[in-house]
C-alpha cells in the first residue's frame, strides 16, 4: 500500500503520458487538446518549483515568471540561432535538451543571485525583492534589442503531436528531482528552516546555503518551463512574464495547499483548464463574465481550504474520503494524525515571529503525506 | 526652472503614491495581509466620482459620497473574504485579495464597459508664478497628503481606537486579553484604508480625469513598493517611500534616454534600498522569537 | 451495495466527462464561419470589442440581404486577452468550430502567433487592426490596416516635407513596451531626414495616469509625434494642454483614431492644440459609407467603441464576402462546407488578382503580393489648433 502511495503521482502523470501520447500519434487527440495539455505541464512545473520556495523554505516569491522569462529567452534564442544557422527542424531534439540545458542553467544563476539578498531579508521584504527583480528583467528584456523589444522574439516551434509528451515527461523529472530532495536529509533541514530559521541554525544546519540552492533550484525548473515556452509559442513576447503572472503561479501554489506537491499539481491543472476553456464557453457578450466566474472560484475554493470555521466541514467531505469510499482502505489504528503540526497550517514567514513552535512531533506526516513519504522516524 | 516643476509634479505623485501606500501599510500592520485589491478600491472610489459628477451633484459632494461607499465597500469585502480566514495562513488570504481585485475589476468592466472615460468636474485649473506653471491639484493633493498623514499619526498616537489599533498590530492575542475587540479594530482600519484609497483615487483623478477598469492596477503595484521603501507598517515610513518613488518617477520620465527604463530604475532603488536597510527606511526590526 | 453503486455512478460521470471532452463538434453545415480572436477583457478589451461587434454587424448585415446565394456567414470570436500564448488552443478550438475563413487577430501581438498557424493549414485571414510588418508574412495573410512599418514611413515622409533642413527639433511620445507603437518609433526615426532633431519620451504603461516627466521633456516642442493609442494620447493631452505650447501640432498615426468618440467625457475642444493624424477612418465623417456605418454603429452599441478598429472589422467582412461573391460570379463553385484550405486558395487568386474593394475605410483599396493594403492614407485633421 505504502509502495503504491508513494509512486502513485508517477504512475498518473506517466500512464497518462502514454495514453495521451499514443492518442495524439494515432490523431485521435484534437490540437485544442494537444496545447493545452502544453500549458499543463509548463504550469505544473512552475507551480511545483515556486512550491519548493513557498511551501517547503517558506520564503514567498512573486518573481517567478522572472526566471521563467530568463530561461525562455535564453534557451529560445540559443535554439533559434541553430536551428537557423544550420537549417534544422524546429522540433530537433538535441537542439531542445541544448535549449534546456541553457535555460535551466542561466535561470539558476538568476536564482543565485537574487537568492543572496534573500539572507538578509525576511518575509515581505524579499516578496517585493523578487517582484521588484522580476519587473526589472521584464523592462530589460522590453529594451534589448538583441531579442526583439517589445515586438517579441521568433522561437522555434516543437511539434506538437510531441512537446505535450516532453512537457509530461519533464513534469516527472521535476517532481522526482523536487521530491527526492524533500525526502532526503536536506529535505529536513530546508523544512527545519522554514518551521523555524533560528532553532535550525542552532542544530547546525548551514541556512546561507540551503536558502541559495533551493532558490537555484526552484529557479533552474522554472528556466525550463520557460524553455518549454519558449517551444510553445512561435514567438515570445517580455509583456507575458510581468508580476501578474507571478502572482498566478503563487496562486496555483497557495490553492494547492502549501508544502503540497500534489496540490500544486492538481491546482495548476485546474488554473489553467479553467483560462483556457473560459473564453471558449463565454463568447461573444458573456466573455466579460470569465474573470469573474475565475475570481469568484478562486474566492470559494480558498476559503473552503482555509477558513478554520470550515475545518470540521472539509474534514467530513474531502476529496480523500470519497476515494476512500471508492477504494475503501484498511484501517491502520497504529497510525495517529496530528492536526496540531499539519503542513499547510504552517504559513510562510509572513508571520513567522506569530507561531510558536510546536511541530517537532516526529509522525505527523504519516497520513497525508504523499509528497513527503516516510519521515526519518520510520526507519 | 525644468527642475522645480518636475520636484512639484513629482511631490503631487509622491503624495498620491504615499495616500495609497498609508492604506496598504495600515491595513498590513494590523491585519498581517498584503491587500492586492487596494489598487482596486481606488478604482471603484474613481468610478464613484464618475458617476455622481455626471449626475449633476456638486464636486465635493461626490467626493464624499465616493469615499463613504468605498468604506462600505472595504467593509463588505473584509466580511465577506477576509474574515472567514482570519487564523489561516496569511497567504491564503493574499489569495483571496487577488480574487477580490479581479472580481472588481470585471464588476467595472460589466457595468462600465471596457472603454476608457473622462471625470469631469475635477478640474482645478493652474496657476502661473513667473515662468512656473502650477496646477492647482498638484497644491491641494500635496497639502491633503500632509494633513492626512499628521492627522493619521495623531489618530494613531492619542485617540483610544489608535491606541487599540498598535495594540493590536504589536501583539493580537495579547490586545484581545486586554479586552480589545480585535475583529471591530481590524474593520475600522480597513474602513480607513479604503477611505484613504478613495481620496487617493480623488487625486489621480484630478490630475489625470481618465478612468477604466485596470485604473488601480499601476498604482496599486507603486504604492505597495512605496510602502515597502519606507518600511512597510510605518505611517511616515509609507509618506516617505510614496514621496521618494514619485519623484524618481517624474524625474526618470523627463530625461529621454531613461524614459524606458523608468520602472526598472525605481525597483532597483527598491532593491538597492532593502539591501542597506532591510527593513525599509522607518521600519521597525522585529526581533525573532523562537 | 451501496458502495457499489458508488463505484458505478463515479466511473459513468469519469465516462461522460471523458467523452465530452474529446468530440469537437463542427458548427453548421450551412454556414460559412469566419473566425477571429481578440481581447475583450484585460487591458485592450475595448479594442476587441469594436472588432467583435463590427464584424458581428456586417455579419448580420450581410445575412439579412441572404447571405451569399443563400449560405449564411457565422461569426465566432474568443478572447485572447491580448495575450500571445492564448492563440495555440484559441486558434485550435476555431479550427474545431469548422473556421473557413478568417480575420486573424485584433492585436499585432497574438497575430504574430495567428499567422503562423494559419500557415500551418493554409487559412486565409485579412486582419482589421494587427498593424505588425510580420503579420502578412506568408501567402495567406492580409491586412486592412496599414503596417506598422509603413505608418512609420508615411509618417516620416510627411515630416521631412514639412521640417527638412530647418534645424528643427520634434518631439515624439511613445510606449516603449507596445509593440504597435515601438514598431512604429523605430520605422519612423529610420525614416526621418538626418537634419531633423527629435526628443523622445517613452512611457511603459498605456494606462499611465501621469506624464508630467514626459510633458517636461516634450514642453517646447511645437510638433509632437506620438503614434500610440487613443486612451494614453487623451490622458497626455489633458495633463500637457496648458504646458505644452497652444500653437503645437499634436500628429499620430491610426491608433489615435477614436480620440474625439471613443472616450466618454473627454471634450477634444478643450485641448488648444491641433491634433491631426494619419488614418483611414474618419471617425466623425459626415458623408458617404463612413457615415452610414458610425450611424448603424452608434445606434447599436453605442459611441463607447467606436474607433477605426471597428470600422476596418466591418470592411474585413464585407471585403471577404466581396471576393467570394466576385469568385462566384466567374464561376468558382463555393460549397457552404468547403474546406479552409480551398477558400483560402480562392481568396488568394481574388486578392492578389486585381480584387478592388470599396468600403468604410477607404475607396478602391487594393492588396499587394505581399498582403499590404493599398489604400489612400490621409492626414486627418480632428481638430484644428484654437486660433491664437
Amino acid at each position: 500500500m505504502n509502495f503504491v502511495k508513494k509512486y502513485l503521482t508517477y504512475a498518473i502523470i506517466g500512464a497518462l503520458a502514454i495514453l495521451f501520447g499514443a492518442l495524439s500519434i494515432a490523431g485521435v487527440l484534437t490540437p485544442s487538446y494537444q496545447y493545452l495539455f502544453e500549458k499543463i505541464s509548463i504550469s505544473v512545473i512552475l507551480a511545483v518549483s515556486l512550491g519548493l520556495v513557498v511551501g517547503f523554505l517558506g520564503e514567498l516569491s512573486l518573481g517567478h515568471a522572472a526566471f521563467m522569462c530568463v530561461g525562455a529567452y535564453l534557451g529560445g534564442k540559443i535554439s533559434q540561432l541553430i536551428v537557423e544557422g544550420l537549417g534544422l527542424g524546429d522540433s530537433n531534439f538535441l537542439v531542445f535538451i541544448l535549449a534546456l540545458v541553457i535555460g535551466a542553467v542561466s535561470a539558476g544563476v538568476c536564482g543565485f543571485v537574487i537568492g543572496l539578498p534573500a539572507l538578509r531579508l525576511k518575509g515581505d521584504y524579499l516578496a517585493i525583492v523578487t517582484l521588484a527583480f522580476g519587473e526589472i528583467v521584464r523592462v530589460i528584456f522590453t529594451n534589448a534589442k538583441v531579442f526583439g523589444g517589445a515586438q517579441g522574439m521568433p522561437t522555434p516551434r516543437f511539434d506538437r503531436k510531441y512537446l505535450f509528451v516532453i512537457g509530461f515527461l519533464l513534469v516527472l523529472a521535476t517532481i522526482a528531482v523536487i521530491q527526492n530532495l524533500l525526502k532526503s536529509k536536506h529535505g529536513r533541514a530546508i523544512t527545519a528552516i522554514r518551521d523555524n530559521e533560528i532553532a535550525a541554525k542552532a542544530t547546525g544546519i548551514n541556512v546561507t546555503k540551503y536558502k541559495l540552492v533551493v532558490f537555484a533550484l526552484s529557479s533552474a525548473f522554472a528556466g525550463v518551463a520557460g524553455v518549454l515556452y519558449s517551444y510553445s509559442n512561435f514567438n515570445i513576447q517580455p509583456a507575458k512574464f510581468g508580476y501578474n503572472y507571478s502572482i498566478e503561479i503563487l496562486v496555483m501554489v497557495v490553492l494547492g495547499g502549501m508544502g503540497k506537491i500534489n496540490g500544486s499539481i492538481i491546482a495548476a491543472t485546474l488554473i489553467t483548464f479553467l483560462n483556457t476553456k473560459l473564453p471558449l464557453v463565454l463568447t461573444g457578450e458573456l466573455a466579460v463574465l470569465q474573470n469573474l466566474f475565475y475570481a469568484l472560484i478562486l474566492i470559494l475554493l480558498v476559503i473552503y481550504n482555509n477558513a478554520p470555521a470550515l475545518k470540521g466541514f472539509r474534514e467530513k467531505y474531502n476529496f480523500k474520503n470519497l476515494i476512500n469510499l471508492i477504494f475503501k482502505p484498511k484501517h491502520d489504528p497504529a497510525k495517529v494524525r496530528d492536526d496540531a503540526a499539519r503542513w499547510d497550517v504552517v504559513p510562510t514567514k509572513i508571520s513567522m515571529d506569530e507561531v510558536i513552535s510546536t511541530d517537532v512531533i516526529i509522525d505527523n506526516y504519516g497520513d497525508n503525506s504523499a509528497d513527503i513519504g516516510e519521515r526519518g522516524g520510520n526507519k | 526652472m525644468n527642475f522645480i516643476t518636475n520636484l512639484i509634479g513629482g511631490l503631487s505623485l509622491g503624495g498620491i503614491y504615499a495616500m495609497i501606500a498609508l492604506g496598504y501599510t495600515m491595513v498590513y500592520g494590523i491585519a498581517k495581509m498584503l491587500n492586492f485589491a487596494h489598487g482596486d478600491i481606488i478604482m471603484v472610489g474613481g468610478y464613484t466620482i464618475l458617476v455622481f459628477a455626471a449626475s449633476g451633484v456638486h464636486p465635493l459632494i461626490a467626493i464624499v459620497l465616493a469615499v463613504v461607499f468605498c468604506v462600505g465597500l472595504g467593509i463588505a469585502i473584509e466580511k465577506v473574504a477576509y474574515k472567514p480566514l482570519r487564523g489561516a495562513s496569511p497567504l491564503a488570504v493574499l489569495i483571496t485579495a487577488i480574487g477580490v481585485s479581479y472580481l472588481l475589476q470585471s464588476l467595472a468592466q460589466m457595468i462600465f464597459g471596457s472603454g476608457t472615460k473622462m471625470v469631469r468636474g475635477l478640474e482645478l485649473g493652474s496657476l502661473t508664478i513667473g515662468k512656473l506653471i502650477i496646477n492647482v491639484s498638484t497644491i491641494v493633493t500635496l497639502i491633503a497628503c500632509i494633513i492626512v498623514m499628521v492627522g493619521l499619526n495623531l489618530f494613531v498616537k492619542y485617540t483610544k481606537i489608535g491606541r487599540a489599533m498598535v495594540a493590536v498590530s504589536e501583539d493580537k492575542g495579547a490586545a484581545q486579553l486586554m479586552g480589545i475587540n480585535v475583529n471591530s479594530i481590524i474593520m475600522i482600519t480597513f474602513a480607513i484604508g479604503s477611505a484613504l484609497a478613495a481620496l487617493a483615487g480623488t487625486f489621480y483623478l484630478m490630475r489625470s480625469p481618465s478612468i477604466c477598469s485596470t485604473f488601480g492596477s499601476l498604482p496599486g503595484i507603486k504604492a505597495f513598493t512605496a510602502a515597502v521603501i519606507g518600511g512597510i507598517g510605518s505611517i511616515p515610513g509609507a509618506m516617505l517611500g510614496g514621496i521618494l518613488l514619485g519623484i524618481v518617477e517624474v524625474f526618470a520620465n523627463s530625461v529621454p534616454a531613461i524614459a524606458p527604463y523608468t520602472d526598472a530604475i525605481e525597483f532597483a532603488i527598491l532593491i538597492v534600498i532593502l539591501l542597506v536597510k532591510p527593513t525599509g527606511f522607518l521600519g521597525k526590526k522585529r526581533r525573532e522569537k523562537v | 451495495m451501496k458502495r457499489t453503486l458508488t463505484k458505478i455512478i463515479c466511473l459513468a460521470l469519469a465516462c461522460m466527462m471523458a467523452v465530452c471532452a474529446f468530440v469537437s463538434c463542427n458548427g453548421g453545415d450551412e454556414e460559412y464561419v469566419i473566425g477571429v480572436s481578440g481581447p475583450v477583457t484585460g487591458v485592450a478589451a475595448v479594442y476587441g470589442e469594436a472588432v467583435r461587434n463590427a464584424a458581428q454587424m456586417a455579419v448580420d448585415e450581410i445575412n439579412e440581404a441572404g447571405g451569399l446565394n443563400g449560405v449564411k456567414f457565422k461569426l465566432v470570436f474568443i478572447d485572447d486577452k491580448h495575450d500571445a500564448n492564448n492563440i495555440s488552443t484559441n486558434y485550435a478550438s476555431l479550427v474545431e468550430q469548422g473556421m473557413q475563413v478568417s480575420l486573424g487577430t485584433v492585436t499585432t501581438a497574438p497575430g504574430l502567433e495567428f499567422s503562423k498557424y494559419a500557415k500551418q493549414d493554409n487559412v486565409f485571414f485579412l486582419t482589421p487592426s494587427a498593424t505588425g510588418d510580420k503579420i502578412p508574412e506568408f501567402a495567406n495573410g492580409y491586412q486592412m490596416c496599414f503596417a506598422d512599418g509603413n505608418q512609420g514611413t508615411v509618417a516620416a515622409d510627411y515630416v521631412n516635407s514639412l521640417f527638412k533642413d530647418q534645424g528643427k527639433t520634434i518631439g515624439i511620445l511613445y510606449n516603449s513596451a507596445d509593440s504597435y507603437s515601438s514598431g512604429i518609433y523605430t520605422q519612423f526615426k529610420a525614416s526621418l531626414d538626418s537634419s531633423i532633431t527629435t526628443i523622445d519620451a517613452a512611457f511603459t504603461d498605456d494606462k499611465l495616469a501621469d506624464f508630467s516627466g514626459q510633458i517636461q521633456s516634450l514642453k517646447n516642442c511645437d510638433f509632437i509625434f506620438m503614434p500610440i493609442y487613443y486612451t494614453p494620447a487623451s490622458t497626455f493631452m489633458t495633463q500637457a494642454k496648458d504646458i505644452v505650447p497652444a500653437n503645437a501640432v499634436y500628429y499620430g498615426c491610426d491608433g489615435l483614431d477614436g480620440i474625439d468618440t471613443a472616450i466618454e467625457g473627454f471634450d477634444i475642444t478643450t485641448i488648444p492644440q491641433e491634433v491631426s493624424m494619419l488614418s483611414h477612418f474618419n471617425s466623425k465623417a459626415t458623408d458617404g459609407m463612413a457615415k452610414e456605418f458610425i450611424d448603424k454603429y452608434v445606434a447599436k452599441y453605442g459611441a463607447g467603441t467606436l474607433s477605426q478598429f471597428g470600422a476596418s472589422a466591418y470592411d474585413c467582412v464585407y471585403a471577404i464576402y466581396g471576393a467570394m461573391k466576385n469568385a462566384q460570379d466567374k464561376g468558382t463553385e463555393i460549397p457552404s462546407d468547403i474546406s479552409a484550405t480551398d477558400l483560402c486558395e480562392i481568396l488568394k487568386a481574388e486578392f492578389n488578382g486585381g480584387y478592388t474593394f470599396t468600403g468604410v475605410t477607404g475607396t478602391n483599396i487594393t492588396w499587394n503580393a505581399d498582403g499590404f493594403v493599398q489604400k489612400g492614407a490621409v492626414k486627418y485633421v480632428v481638430k484644428a489648433a484654437n486660433a491664437q
